[in-house]
């Protein structure tokens, strides 16, 4: 079993070498990457009144010397060859260097840890109040299978399932903040946040949260449901039930102690990929929420194509990724000890 | 389970077979037939999209049909008739429904104007007609009002669903036969093809999805083709999954050995014996893989990534009332969430119809 997992680990790296070539390989091609917009910053600023349109061949500018445009390319190793610019990267990349941002002119990793809070914040509470809500939900609904509860709530999760969380986050802000009012329409906090008390900023700080987790919380709310009935009343049907019913106990501690327990197992295997909430900001739910995160970030950076920002969050991404991956199957092993991976 | 009166003989304690057995498939048929929930939001779901075809007919600016000076114009049909044709002082086209109004008035059964039934093009700009700046709220002429650029809500909306959905069966359609090509090749070879082959998936399965989307459509002007196809190639890794674990499962069975022992060739296991077998359970999670793919492309329309302006699209339509939260034009968000919720609710009560009548759990219990 260890033997496994270490394959599984060592098998990680090419992974995540092919991935890191992948996109670094996209990047170089991408037009309007930092030396063409250098180029444009140096026309329009130094020309001035000349007209910016004749943007034809960048090789023919006129106002830059060949000097500076060759050590603009050689400081983003534009003048070498991909393998070569991408093992460069790579270096920088094992001495814990992502490089610096091209539009911010700070280091990558400051950009990120400052911007990363704010996106797990919202991430791992809507996790969580997906787990509290579904797991109880789910469990009561295989109990009361085909009740008048079990059809009603089914709709309310055919609902979820047919609503993208962003979408619900959009009509929640539209219902609780822009017509009751009860809530403010978007932030991470007040303007004011410094001068308020500390109750104060407990209440800002909740009123805050309160929509964004929501609609995290609803992305997984309908798989989440449903796995945990599914699962619940797959086990109720095992031989294992029928037997702890047959001996006489009461149906409490049958469908409690003995089923419940089997059928957390497919649930709390999902309990790995968690880790991939750290930075998994969604950048729609940021967008409606006007949060700055690190889903923001990402997307800012391909749009101003700040390659340095895109490939430290792309690293950063896969790496917990691939582990929540594994811990997932780690999880397997723990929860469920008649798993044996070989 | 009820048999159908019309087609099972009533022999009701014979073992025998019956004279004409019931094929696998039109159980199934009959099964989804019979969960009525799903059976009509197929029908609702399908006779809108056939309809949305000729939307051009139902809900549009032009005229079907205008009778001017005794001559018959078709100009729904793909004909420009410039305005001073039919007696308008203005430039470009002529205004088919001020035509009509004007005709109206004078009864003179030669000259008449046909119009189609909700007489507002997607992308038709409105202003000269509406008071006040846009966008209006819902009346009883623009039945959800009109958008930012003073547009009909509601006519943008009906295109929008036929570019929703011809978007996200032109991706579930491709996706899958990429990922049923792939999860059967790695599933019905296995040993080193597969070993290398997931691999190479692996990675293209971590490569962030609407990350990589976003660097390309940045860069080429997206079509709907483009970005079906762009979709698509980042959808069918699930699919794979599925197809590669129903092969190495069905390969297993005493009837491809059997199969094999006949001396059948290759190909024909693969196709005419696994892959019906293997296709079972891709089938029933169609309907979610459209409800996924109908999401990305209102998320991508909706951050300004999709089809170019003035393309009516949903995701397009919610960006204006995120814009417009302030200024209370609820019908910017609601009009678009509701059309997107409701489509897919009927493709989920769908899926759910299917996944019944394909894979019917019966779960056992004693209380």
């Amino acid at each position: 079993m260890g033997a496994y997992f270490a394959r599984r680990a060592l098998l990680m790296i090419p992974t995540f070498l092919g991935i890191t070539l992948l996109v670094f390989t996209i990047t170089r091609f991408v037009p309007g990457g930092p030396v063409d917009q250098m180029i444009m910053q140096v026309r329009m600023g130094g020309a001035g009144g000349e007209a910016g349109g004749s943007a034809s061949g960048l090789e023919s500018s006129v106002d830059i010397p060949e000097a500076a445009l060759a050590s603009l390319k050689e400081h983003y190793h534009l003048d070498k060859s991909i393998v070569h610019a991408y093992f460069l990267w790579l270096g920088d990349l094992v001495t814990l260097d992502l490089g610096k941002s091209f539009k911010y002119n700070v280091p990558v990793l400051e950009l990120i840890t400052s911007r990363f809070p704010v996106s797990m914040y919202f991430g791992l509470i809507g996790f969580l109040l997906a787990y509290c809500v579904c797991i109880p939900l789910g469990v009561f609904k295989a109990i009361r299978h085909t009740s008048r509860f079990d059809l009603t709530s089914s709709f309310v999760v055919f609902l979820g399932y047919s609503i993208p969380g962003w979408a619900l986050g959009l009509l929640l802000l539209l219902l609780f903040g822009a017509e009751l009012d009860w809530f403010p329409l978007g932030g991470f906090r007040s303007p004011n946040w410094e001068e308020l008390s500390f109750a104060g900023r407990v209440a800002d700080q909740l009123e805050h949260t309160f929509l964004p987790v929501l609609a995290y919380a609803a992305g997984s709310f309908a798989t989440l449901t449903i796995l945990m009935k599914n699962s619940l009343m797959e086990n109720l049907g095992q031989d294992y039930v029928r037997t702890a019913f047959a001996k006489g106990l009461p149906s409490n501690k049958v469908i409690f102690v003995h089923a419940l327990r089997n059928s957390l197992i497919p649930i709390c295997t999902g309990l790995g990929h968690a880790l991939g909430l750290i930075m998994a900001g969604s950048y729609l739910i940021e967008k409606v929420f006007n949060i700055d995160g690190i889903g923001y970030l990402g997307f800012s950076s391909i749009i101003d194509r700040d390659y340095a920002v895109v490939m430290g969050i792309l690293v950063i991404n896969t790496a917990l990724i691939l582990t929540g991956n594994i811990l997932s199957d780690v999880l397997y092993v723990v929860f469920d000890p008649r798993i044996r991976f070989k | 389970m009820s048999a159908d009166p019309a087609s099972v003989e009533p022999t009701p304690d014979a073992p025998s077979a019956p004279p004409k057995s019931e094929s696998v498939l039109r159980r199934r048929f009959r099964r989804f037939r019979s969960i009525r929930r799903g059976w009509f939001s197929f029908i609702v779901l399908f006779s809108l999209y056939g309809l949305s075809f000729f939307s051009h007919l139902l809900v549009s600016e032009k005229a079907l049909v205008v009778k001017y000076d005794g001559e018959l114009h078709f100009p729904a049909f793909g004909n420009f008739h410039e305005a001073k044709e039919f007696g308008q002082r203005r430039i470009g086209e002529a205004n088919y429904r001020l035509l009509d109004r004007t005709l109206a008035e004078d009864d003179d059964p030669d000259t008449w104007v046909l119009m189609p039934i909700y007489e507002f093009g997607p992308i038709e700009n409105l202003l000269e007609e509406l008071d006040g700046p846009p966008p209006h709220k819902p009346s009883a002429q623009h039945w959800l009002g009109t958008d930012n650029r003073g547009r009909d809500v509601f006519s943008r909306l009906v295109y929008g669903f036929w570019y929703s959905l011809t978007f996200g069966l032109g991706v579930v359609g491709i996706s899958y036969l990429l990922g049923v090509a792939v999860g059967s090749v790695f599933g019905f070879f296995g040993g080193r093809v597969d070993i290398y082959g997931q691999r190479l998936v692996e990675i293209w399965a971590s490569l962030p999805f609407l990350y990589t989307v976003m660097i390309i459509s940045n860069i080429l002007q997206p079509s709907l083709g483009l970005l079906v196809f762009l979709v698509a190639i980042f959808s069918w890794v699930g699919i794979s999954f599925y197809m590669r674990g129903e092969f190495y499962r069905e390969k297993a069975r005493d009837y491809v050995s059997a199969a094999i022992a006949q001396g059948e060739s290759r190909t024909s296991i693969m196709f005419s014996h696994i892959l019906p077998n293997a296709l079972t359970p891709i089938i029933s999670f169609a309907p979610f893989a459209l409800v996924g793919a109908m999401n990305s492309i209102v998320a991508l329309d909706f951050l300004g990534l999709g089809l170019p302006a003035p393309t009516p699209s949903w995701g397009e339509l919610m960006s204006q009332g995120l814009d417009s939260l302030t200024a209370g034009d609820y019908h910017l968000v609601v009009s678009p969430i509701g059309a997107l919720l409701l489509t897919l609710l009927m493709v989920v009560f769908i899926g759910e119809a299917i996944r019944e009548a394909f894979d019917p759990k019966v779960f056992s219990r004693l209380r």
